[in-house]
Formats: C-alpha cells, sequence, structure tokens
C-alpha cells in the first residue's frame, strides 16, 4: 500500500503557474454529477473522495493551475478530462472548482493555503449527500463501513484483473458460507444452494448456474406476478449492437433474454435512456455497478465473461508495425 | 563451509515458516456465500439483530426479477430500499410477500436475520464489494 503508484503519482503534482478562471459553479456540479462521481464520488482506484479534506489539501496547496492540468490532461488512473473529450476545458475547471468546493476548502489564493480542519468536519455531511442523492443505481458504497481506503492493495488488483475468479468455489450449505451465523438455529434450515442448482445447466461464473438456459428449459418456473402463477412476461424480441472500441467484438444487447426477467421499466430510461446512441457505457462504469453493472457483476453473470457479451466479430485491424 | 551452508538452511526454514505464518494472517478464509447473496445491516446491528441476508438465487428461482425490482419497488441497491419491520408489516417490501401467504411470515426473524453479527451491508461477490468498498470484502 505503501509504494501505490496511484497514490504516489497523485501526490506528485507539478506546480505550475495560472490564475484560475470564473466558470458557473451549476455547470461544475453538472458535470461532477455525470462524469466525476463514479470514482471522485467513491474514492475507487485511488481517486480522491469529494469532501476529503485531507486528501484534496494536499492537492490544493500545489495551486489550482495544477489541478485544472492534472484533470484536463488526466493524472495516474484518470484519463484526460476524466474520460470525456467532450468536456471543453472551462467545463473541466469549473468541475474542478466544484469539488475543491465541496471538500472543505476555498478556492485558494494563488500563493498559499491551507485547509483547515474545522472545514473538513463541516464538508462531510455535504459529500453524503452529494454521493446519496443523484444516483439510485450507483456503485453500492456500503453504509456500514463508510471509512474505506482510498485504494486497494497491489495484490488486489492483480487479482481482481485475473477476471474476478473466485477462488475455489464451491456453494456450500448457508452454515458454511462465511456470511451465515452458524450459532442461529434458523441458518441450519435454509435450503442449501446446491439442493435447489440440481439438474440445472450449469454455467461458467457466478452462481455456477446459466440462468438463461436454466429459463429456457423449463427447469425453473419463476413466476412473472407476484400472486398470478400463470401470468406470462412480455417478452421483447430485439437485438441492439453496440460498436465497441479496437480488436474487441462488438456488443449484441439481446433483449430477449432481459425481458424475460425484467420489465422495460427496470432499465428505461433511468439506468440506459431508450434511444441509440444516447448512452456512453464503460467497462469503468460497469465495473462500479452502473449501466449494464446495475446486475452484471452483482447477481446477473459478472464481468469476467466477457464474450457473452462481446460476441460480435469484426474485421481484424492490420497491424501497422513488425512486418519489416 | 559446511557450516555455513547449515545455518543458510536454518535461515531458509525459518524464513518459510514465517512466511507461512504471515500467509496465514494475511489470507484468512475466504467466506464462500453464493453470488448475489445480499447482506443488509442498516439497523440490525444496532438494533442487536443479526443482519439479514437475501439470497437471490433462491429468490429468482422462483420469481422474475421484475416482481421485486418493478412491482414492488426494490432499488437495485444494496441497503438502499431502508427496509424495517414497520413497513414489512404494512404489506411493503418482504411484507408483500411474506405475509403467510405467499410465503413465510414474519414471525421467522431468524430465518433473515441469520448473518453473523457486525456483517457489513453488501451484495457478495459483487464488483463493487471488491474495487468500492475493499475494507469490506468477503473475508470473515
Amino acid at each position: 500500500m505503501k509504494t501505490n503508484p496511484i497514490i504516489l503519482a497523485g501526490i506528485i503534482f507539478g506546480v505550475l503557474t495560472g490564475s484560475a478562471m470564473t466558470a458557473e459553479p451549476s455547470r461544475g456540479k453538472a458535470v461532477y454529477e455525470s462524469n466525476c462521481i463514479a470514482c471522485h464520488g467513491t474514492g475507487v482506484a485511488g481517486a480522491p473522495k469529494v469532501g476529503d479534506s485531507g486528501r484534496w489539501s494536499v492537492r490544493i496547496k500545489s495551486g489550482m493551475a495544477a489541478l485544472y492540468a492534472s484533470a484536463i490532461k488526466g493524472k495516474s488512473a484518470m484519463p484526460p478530462k476524466g474520460g470525456n473529450p467532450a468536456l471543453s476545458d472551462d467545463d473541466i475547471r469549473a468541475t474542478v472548482d466544484y469539488m475543491v468546493a465541496q471538500s472543505g476548502a476555498g478556492k485558494p489564493s494563488p500563493a498559499a493555503s491551507t485547509a483547515k480542519p474545522a472545514a473538513a468536519k463541516g464538508a462531510a455531511p455535504v459529500e453524503k449527500a452529494e454521493i446519496s442523492r443523484p444516483d439510485p443505481v450507483g456503485a453500492a458504497v456500503t453504509t456500514a463501513a463508510p471509512l474505506v481506503p482510498p485504494a486497494m492493495a497491489a495484490s488486489e488488483v492483480n487479482r481482481f484483473n485475473r477476471l474476478l475468479m473466485p477462488v475455489g468455489r464451491r456453494h456450500p450449505p448457508p452454515a458454511e458460507d462465511g456470511i451465515h451465523d452458524p450459532s442461529n438455529d434458523a441458518t441450519h434450515v435454509l435450503q442449501p444452494p446446491l439442493d435447489a442448482y440440481t439438474g440445472f445447466p450449469p454455467g461458467p461464473a457466478g452462481n455456477g448456474v446459466d440462468w438463461v438456459k436454466t429459463l429456457e428449459q423449463g427447469k425453473i418456473k419463476p413466476r412473472y406476478d407476484r400472486k398470478d402463477p400463470n401470468a406470462a412476461p412480455v417478452v421483447m424480441d430485439l437485438n441492439i449492437v453496440r460498436e465497441v472500441k479496437g480488436s474487441m467484438p462488438d456488443v449484441v444487447y439481446p433483449h430477449k433474454q432481459h425481458t424475460e426477467w425484467l420489465d422495460c421499466s427496470n432499465c428505461h430510461p433511468a439506468i440506459f435512456i431508450p434511444q441509440k446512441g444516447a448512452n456512453q457505457i464503460s467497462m469503468a462504469q460497469i465495473l462500479l455497478g452502473q449501466k449494464c453493472g446495475v446486475c452484471h457483476g452483482k447477481v446477473a453473470f459478472p464481468v469476467s465473461e466477457c464474450r457473452l457479451c462481446h460476441s460480435k466479430k469484426k474485421p481484424m485491424g492490420v497491424a501497422q508495425t513488425g512486418k519489416n | 563451509m559446511f557450516v555455513r551452508r547449515k545455518a543458510i538452511t536454518k535461515a531458509g526454514k525459518l524464513g518459510v515458516v514465517l512466511l507461512a505464518a504471515l500467509g496465514l494472517v494475511m489470507d484468512p478464509p475466504v467466506a464462500q456465500a453464493e453470488y448475489g447473496d445480499v447482506v443488509i445491516n442498516n439497523y440490525s446491528d444496532a438494533a442487536g439483530m443479526r443482519p439479514v441476508i437475501f439470497p437471490h438465487w433462491f429468490h429468482r428461482v422462483r420469481f422474475r426479477c421484475k416482481v421485486c425490482h418493478a412491482d414492488l419497488g426494490f432499488k437495485f441497491k444494496a441497503g438502499g430500499n431502508e427496509i424495517n419491520m414497520v413497513k414489512i408489516i404494512d404489506g411493503e417490501y418482504c411484507g408483500a410477500c411474506h405475509n403467510g401467504e405467499i410465503a413465510w411470515s414474519v414471525e421467522n426473524c431468524n430465518l433473515c436475520h441469520s448473518a453473523k453479527p457486525g456483517t457489513p451491508t453488501q451484495v457478495h461477490e459483487s464488483t463493487t464489494q471488491r474495487l468500492v468498498s475493499p475494507s469490506a470484502p468477503a473475508k470473515q
């Protein structure tokens, strides 16, 4: 943790000169809530959390010009303009101003500034309100453990990058699964998962069950209505193809398999605007529990199953180098 | 020469033992609950009850996602629905089915309140659990 390069790089800011641009505060808030909150609201990948005056004060000391430059050009894990090139430099400055203002310290004078601890305490509730309000389906910040470290250990990153494969899956009964309390009598009454999964088509990840096939083959008959066992789902058979960058196969999104389980209102319009091209989706968002990640990576098959979504072949590009 | 090599071997052995011990300390057994098991600990610990475990797998065998997440209004967020017993006995959220008619009734407290005390709110084995709140992993 000590040598985490993300934190290290974040701390080493080049001090630049220049006066701060004046910008509209509401614009900064809007940009923050639609772009930056995914990382800066949660502190993921070493991003300083908005409201964490301790980590922000270090950055503010380097001067606003340095902060603007980092946000515009990118810094360690953060891509230029936070990964949204459509934003103007003024947008970015307004957003940085907003994030600084929310983090317990006003914009410092170019000469010198220090964040006061008293201001830090005042800022904490503001930060909470900012995170919890705009995005009900956003990243799951647990209420029981609000003080999470800003970045994970290097070993965790590597484990994560190995496609999230869990160690030694075996679906133990509740009393042995590590989260149920074996000293609770009722724990022993609960159905063990393997009892239920008997005869289900196996899947490579998640519960080890291919739930789509299980439903297709009629191994389960989950109700579509709470009370009416005969209610039939309104299935819509429409594939949406999303073209993706580079050599990754394009994504084919099948409405059919989704509407077997879900109602239109589950996804539209809150998570996905029902209009082609209207939704910016990235794997980063998905990993943070947004967009597809609202379910995939929590209960629907996880992101380790790249090719279940990235399933449409496209012509491979010609290598530019190494051909003599 | 011989003595020296022996000393090195001894040191090596000690190192292995130390590493093994360290490994035991650093890597406690990982919880192996089902993918998608939701632990809800909004109020339970404070109320002296075990936190609630909601097994997604068990419910999806019996109901489509839509029933809870569209008809009953469960938000897609662990702990985000602020469910309490008053809402449940009034027929909201879990109480829409756990009323003795569709599923067993609320007097079976410990069937839901079955988590180890102190288990934080989480979606077990989710990407967000690992990425966003790595301090609350599935390690017990």
